[in-house]
């Protein structure tokens, strides 16, 4: 945190456009700009660039000007390790920025937090940030979400907004072809799936349509909820959840086992993906433009593009379907955009300036900021109409509106800011609306559990024994699956065997660290 | 020598022999001085000796003083020195999981079977193409084989996934030709080994070669004549000279290949196994990556790492004595 | 009959030959030795008789055989290498085993002929050696032993004693010459050197460019060569040849004129090149010799005698003279004599003898 000379002040007050400190209620610190260095990672943005026309107006609405000083990059895809590679190298190399935006970054803070390496943030927020004391107070269990085991916060997520993510998919112009309506319970998916398997719905003579696919294998077990079972807790797979303030783990229920047993009797029968295990990221696109797909469970957005593909496919036509409902009659959508994500950024524990940083970031939560974080820079790709953020259809049209956004510095989940779904709507296609507006109708979301902080303890607990039983449960699941043993028969054994991993000690130490941070 | 300074009678005439040495030596014969003047003339040599020897201080020598953290609860952000010792505990973490023994005994498996079918295939194949007279043919069969060897790992799999898919794999496509029913091979644990074992050998028994072929190339073109000439024909040939000559080559390889027993091909395991095929799959590598790693826990992947290397060590060491005893070839 | 007989052999690799139709006869038990140059073909000659290289053209003829398209093996030789291509995994006996049990021989007459063959090339006490452990003389009877073991009908020598130093080669010539005396097998020995050829051969073969320039015994070839190569080859130094015309008398070099009879008549002004062998001359002049009146560069003392080293005219010559055991009166040497019934006479332009069988 340097203070930048008054030449450089001057030059860098004459490349914006409009006259520095102009407007001044946003400002933060008066006279010369306070500069913040900032570490910022994401496997799409692997440096926090300066001359983004979001940060530019940030420097001029804050007078905070942040200093890029990035070490490392999250480029590699995995789940965990990939995406915090370069906070470690950061940490590692002893040198922590003022502040620290990251995917992942929640455990991260959470445990080198307490350990001294990122400042505690409650007090700061009660203190000096009215917008981000407002939300928490509104928000009570994103606040608890946040929170690490010592009861302190130790950074601002980023918030997204909207409930819905992924639906369930399919081809309903090969339902009107076969005479079917849209399945609405578990029979009528299976009966539709088989005539997908046994009536040529493609055409071409073979019976080579692939009823069920998924890109990503767990959303096969995803359909267990067909049958009253859980798949996962929260929108991180095999995620433990939450019934009635008890944790417990979806792969260890009654429901499952029935799930599982039906899913390898569909396995059997043909009507899954005979690959579903190793086709990987590319099955929806290879199944679909192939025209042998014929149902998935995905994300709105991007499936609803596929319908592009009835220029090819004569007819072609993949909607969005309410869940089905499931054999004792509920319709639930076990997955939803989780309301907070473990992303976001927090303040180094050797920055100088915590007052002005939790102001700065606070700066975020103002309409004015919640705006430049979420659209970009108004006049520039929005404009304000009848009150509401526009944006401009030359931005619209420049390809891909996320990666456009990323690269002016906007919806940066390495950012703490609360997401405006409305950014989103603007660019969905008519499909992807239609589904939302179905889901709409009906109440099939379900709460999320959003996780716990441990202690040192409980930690240890943890990962000494999670490990193992999360490796033994995937193994026996897909084995059922596979045909390779029986899950009725097997079932006594297995749960034999988690207690003996030490499940039981896991759920223990779930639940004191849930009790803890949600107040139990 | 410093005595020669104050000759005793006796010696006068040795010194006087012995002088131009002597009052070269009297003046500069400290040990100090003639490793200057050894450096001083040789300092080339040093020079070019440098790079290797501060690669191996850097990369092999220095991450050493990380290896402690197998006995600390180590945290990065209070460093290697400032984590607490906790002793053995890491190693009993380690001991008291089945799955790490699974995982130690299939990493054993894998290899073993590594050894005993990867190893001999790209002596044989040098062997092969020795018996190539068509120069062309020769280069361009070696070609082709060497080729798999430059794929990434990413791709290899990729293709092992597709040639055993059950749909539309070349495999499962040959197996229905006679009738039977596909087969999900990357799913079922007993096909695992021998995939993996095969996918290893394809790609790397060509480029592996190469060592072999060269160990060939330097028997005496002679030593062939001179049987020809006895009338020993090309398989008595191979078996009496060629693999008798390179044999020390071999050893050599072998006793290198029993060093990296604790190596399995991690990306391509990470790349090839599933849920379903850990009960074979699953190796100490990928093991601790997802135990370790994946979870932060540097302090337990140091701990199987270094478990790792103290097996491979006594592995190599026991290999190159007994090459040692029995062939009088050696390492070192 | 018996023997090797080349007719008209030829070797190209490609379009380029390299052995231009070569004829020769050995007869059996003889003892030939093909010498030339590097590059002049006489390995490779050898080489197709051993069967290591195809035989482009021409008739291979081994004990009244035709051998072309006979495998090595069946052709009944044995050949000692270079480098003696002993088996370094292999001890001694075990080397010289290695033909006689591809041939499938029995154990015990493998034995017993081994240990017969040791015993006549001293090897007795180092069969369980490996070759590392051998000097190099020693390797070089190994790999003798290994052909004697075989009893071929004809032994083939490609340079054998070329590694060994010069002493060394001195005494195992002698042996290989006895051995050749003792056993009788026909042998070809293919060697660079024109003395090893000179001592060991029967009938020399000098071979230049792919082509054999004279087939002779050792002083034949000596005493009438057919060209200035082989004058020029044999002979150690070699004969001085210099430029010169014919004259009603003798021959003109420069401004000096060497008298001799018989020959040149009607041929006067004829080109020819004068070749003169050094140990020819004499110090002092006698019945027919000519003066040489030359320019002392040097003198190199080999013990009895002594290298002259001079100029005549825009020569380089090389005597030799007897010292007598001092070389001081040589120091003054002026000119030196030649007598005529020695002086060789070649043809300028092809380098063919004139007056060869004198």
């Amino acid at each position: 945190m340097r203070k930048l000379s008054l030449a450089a002040a001057l030059l860098v007050g004459s490349a914006i456009t409009a006259p520095v400190l102009a407007d001044g209620h946003l400002q933060i610190v008066e006279g010369d700009p306070l500069e913040l260095t900032i570490q910022m990672n994401h496997a799409r943005y692997p440096v926090y660039e300066e001359d983004w026309p979001v940060e530019q107006k940030a420097r001029e609405l804050t007078n905070i000007h942040l200093k890029d000083v990035t070490v490392g990059a999250n480029m590699r895809t995995d789940e965990n390790t990939g995406k915090t590679e370069a906070l470690n190298l950061m940490l590692a190399g002893g040198n922590i920025p003022d502040i620290v935006g990251s995917s992942r970054i929640k455990d991260f803070v959470n445990q080198y937090g307490p350990e001294g390496a990122f400042l505690p943030l409650n007090d700061l927020i009660n203190e000096h940030a009215p917008n981000l004391k407002a939300y928490f107070e509104t928000r009570p269990e994103i606040e608890a979400a946040i929170k690490a085991a010592d009861g302190n916060m130790y950074y601002i997520p980023y918030l997204p907004d909207g409930k819905y993510g992924r639906a369930y998919w399919i081809r309903t112009d090969w339902l009107e072809k076969l005479g079917l309506e849209v399945p609405q319970t578990v029979e009528e998916f299976e009966a539709a799936l088989r005539a997908f398997k046994t009536q040529d719905p493609n055409g071409n003579g073979e019976a080579d349509e692939v009823p069920y696919f998924a890109r990503q294998w767990p959303e096969l077990i995803r359909l267990v909820t067909l049958w009253d079972g859980r798949s996962s807790g929260s929108d991180t797979y095999h995620d433990f959840y939450v019934d009635d303030g008890q944790l417990r783990h979806p792969y260890a229920g009654e429901g499952y086992r029935e799930g599982i047993k039906n899913l390898a009797r569909w396995y059997a029968e043909g009507l899954i993906d005979a690959e579903i295990f190793t086709r990987g990221s590319s099955a929806r696109d290879f199944l679909l433009s192939e025209n042998l797909g014929g149902a998935t469970h995905d994300w709105f957005a991007s499936t609803s593009g596929y319908n592009k593909l009835s220029s090819e496919i004569d007819g072609f036509e993949f909607k969005a379907m309410a869940p089905p409902a499931s054999i004792s009659g509920k319709r639930v959508e076990e997955h939803r955009r989780i309301p907070i994500k473990p992303d976001g950024w927090a303040i180094g524990g050797t920055n100088e300036h915590p007052v002005e940083t939790i102001k700065y970031f606070d700066f975020w939560f103002t309409e004015e900021g919640r705006r430049l974080a979420n659209f970009g820079v108004e006049g520039m790709h929005y404009d304000m109409i009848d009150g509401k953020a526009i944006f401009k259809q030359e931005f619209l049209d420049a390809g891909p509106v996320n990666r456009s956004l990323y690269q002016v510095g906007a919806q940066l989940q390495g950012r703490g800011y609360f997401q405006d779904y409305n950014y989103e709507i603007q660019w969905s296609n008519e499909f992807a609306l239609e589904g939302i507006a179905l889901y709409d109708e009906g109440d099939y979301l379900i709460d999320q559990f959003l996780g716990v902080a441990f202690n040192a303890e409980e930690q240890k607990v943890y990962d000494r024994y999670w490990g193992s039983i999360r490796d033994y449960m995937l193994e026996r699941q897909q084995g059922w699956i596979l045909g390779n043993g029986d899950v009725e028969a097997d079932w006594d054994d297995y749960q034999a065997q988690l207690k003996k991993l030490g499940l039981d000690d896991v759920l223990a130490v779930m639940q004191s660290a849930y009790d803890r941070q949600y107040g139990g | 020598m410093v005595q020669g300074n104050t000759p005793a009678p006796g010696s006068a005439i040795e010194s006087v022999e012995d002088t131009p040495d002597t009052l070269h030596d009297t003046f500069t014969d400290s040990r100090g001085s003639r490793l200057y003047d050894h450096f001083k003339r040789e300092w080339q040599i040093y020079v070019m000796l440098l790079p290797t020897i501060v690669w191996f201080l850097v990369f092999l020598y220095k991450p050493m003083y990380g290896l402690q953290i197998a006995f600390k609860d180590y945290s990065i952000f209070r460093g290697v020195a400032n984590s607490p010792w906790i002793g053995l505990e890491h190693f009993e973490t380690l001991f008291s999981n089945d799955q790490f023994i699974r995982a130690v005994t299939n990493t054993i498996k894998i290899s073993a079977l590594n050894l005993l079918f990867g190893f001999p295939a790209p002596i044989i194949l040098a062997l092969m193409f020795n018996e190539i007279l068509h120069a062309t043919y020769k280069k361009t069969a070696q070609t082709i084989v060497y080729l798999p060897h430059f794929i990434s790992s990413v791709i290899i799999a990729g293709i092992v996934i597709t040639a055993f898919s059950p749909t539309a794999g070349i495999v499962n496509t040959i197996i229905g030709w006679f009738g039977l029913d596909p087969v999900y091979f990357l799913t079922q644990p007993q096909w695992f080994r021998p995939i993996f074992v095969g996918t290893g050998i394809w790609q790397e028994a060509g480029f592996g070669s190469i060592v072999f072929l060269a160990a060939i190339a330097g028997v005496n073109p002679s030593l062939y004549e001179s049987a020809v000439v006895d009338g020993a024909n090309r398989w008595q040939m191979m078996w009496k000279i060629t693999i008798p000559s390179i044999l020390p080559t071999i050893l050599i390889m072998l006793i290198i290949r029993i060093g990296n027993i604790m190596e399995v091909s991690f990306e391509l395991v990470i790349l090839l196994y599933h849920p379903a095929t850990y009960e074979t799959a699953d190796v100490v590598n990928t093991w601790v990556y997802r135990q370790g790693l994946q979870s932060g826990q540097y302090d337990l992947a140091a701990a199987a790492g270094l478990f790792n290397a103290v097996v491979a060590f006594v592995l190599v060491m026991t290999a190159n004595t007994l090459s040692r005893r029995f062939s009088q070839t050696s390492l070192w | 009959m018996s023997g090797v007989n080349l007719s008209g052999i030829v070797k190209a690799y490609g379009a380029v030959e390299v052995v231009h139709g070569i004829n020769l006869d050995v007869a059996e038990k003889e003892f030939v030795v093909l010498v030339g140059p590097s590059g002049c073909g006489k390995s490779t000659t050898l080489r197709m008789i051993a069967g290591l290289e195809e035989i482009t053209a021409g008739n291979l003829m081994i004990d009244g055989r035709r051998m072309n398209r006979i495998a090595p093996k069946d052709r009944d030789v044995a050949m000692v290498f270079q480098n003696y291509a002993l088996y370094p995994h292999l001890n001694v006996a075990d080397n010289m085993a290695f033909g006689l049990r591809i041939r499938k021989m029995p154990k015990a007459e493998i034995a017993t002929t081994i240990a017969d063959v040791a015993e006549i090339l001293g090897l007795t006490n180092y069969l369980e050696r490996r070759p590392a452990d051998l000097s190099g003389g020693q390797r070089q009877r190994v790999a003798m032993g290994r052909a004697i073991v075989r009893h071929p009908k004809v032994f083939l020598f490609d340079e054998p004693l070329s590694n060994l130093d010069a002493k060394l080669r001195t005494q195992m010539r002698a042996e290989i010459k006895r051995l050749h005396n003792r056993l009788g097998v026909t042998s070809i020995y293919v060697t660079h050197d024109q003395v090893e050829a000179m001592t060991l051969a029967d009938r020399i073969v000098v071979m230049n460019d792919g082509a054999i320039e004279q087939v002779g015994t050792p002083m034949e070839l000596f005493n009438h060569p057919a060209n200035t190569f082989v004058a020029g080859f044999l002979g150690s130094p070699p004969m001085n040849q210099m430029k010169g015309v014919l004259t009603e008398h003798g021959a003109k070099i420069g401004d000096t004129e060497i008298k001799f009879d018989g020959f040149a008549n009607g041929q006067a002004g004829r080109d020819v090149i004068v070749g003169i062998r050094p140990e020819h001359v004499t110090l002092a002049a006698g019945e027919q010799t000519s003066a040489l009146p030359i320019e002392l560069d040097l003198v190199e003392p080999l013990g009895s005698e002594a290298l002259l080293h001079a100029r005549f005219g825009n020569d380089n010559v090389v005597f030799k003279a007897d010292t007598k055991g001092d070389i001081q009166h040589l120091s003054g040497v002026g000119e030196v004599y030649v007598p005529a019934p020695l002086i060789k006479l070649f043809d300028a332009e092809t380098g063919h003898a004139l007056n060869a069988k004198g």
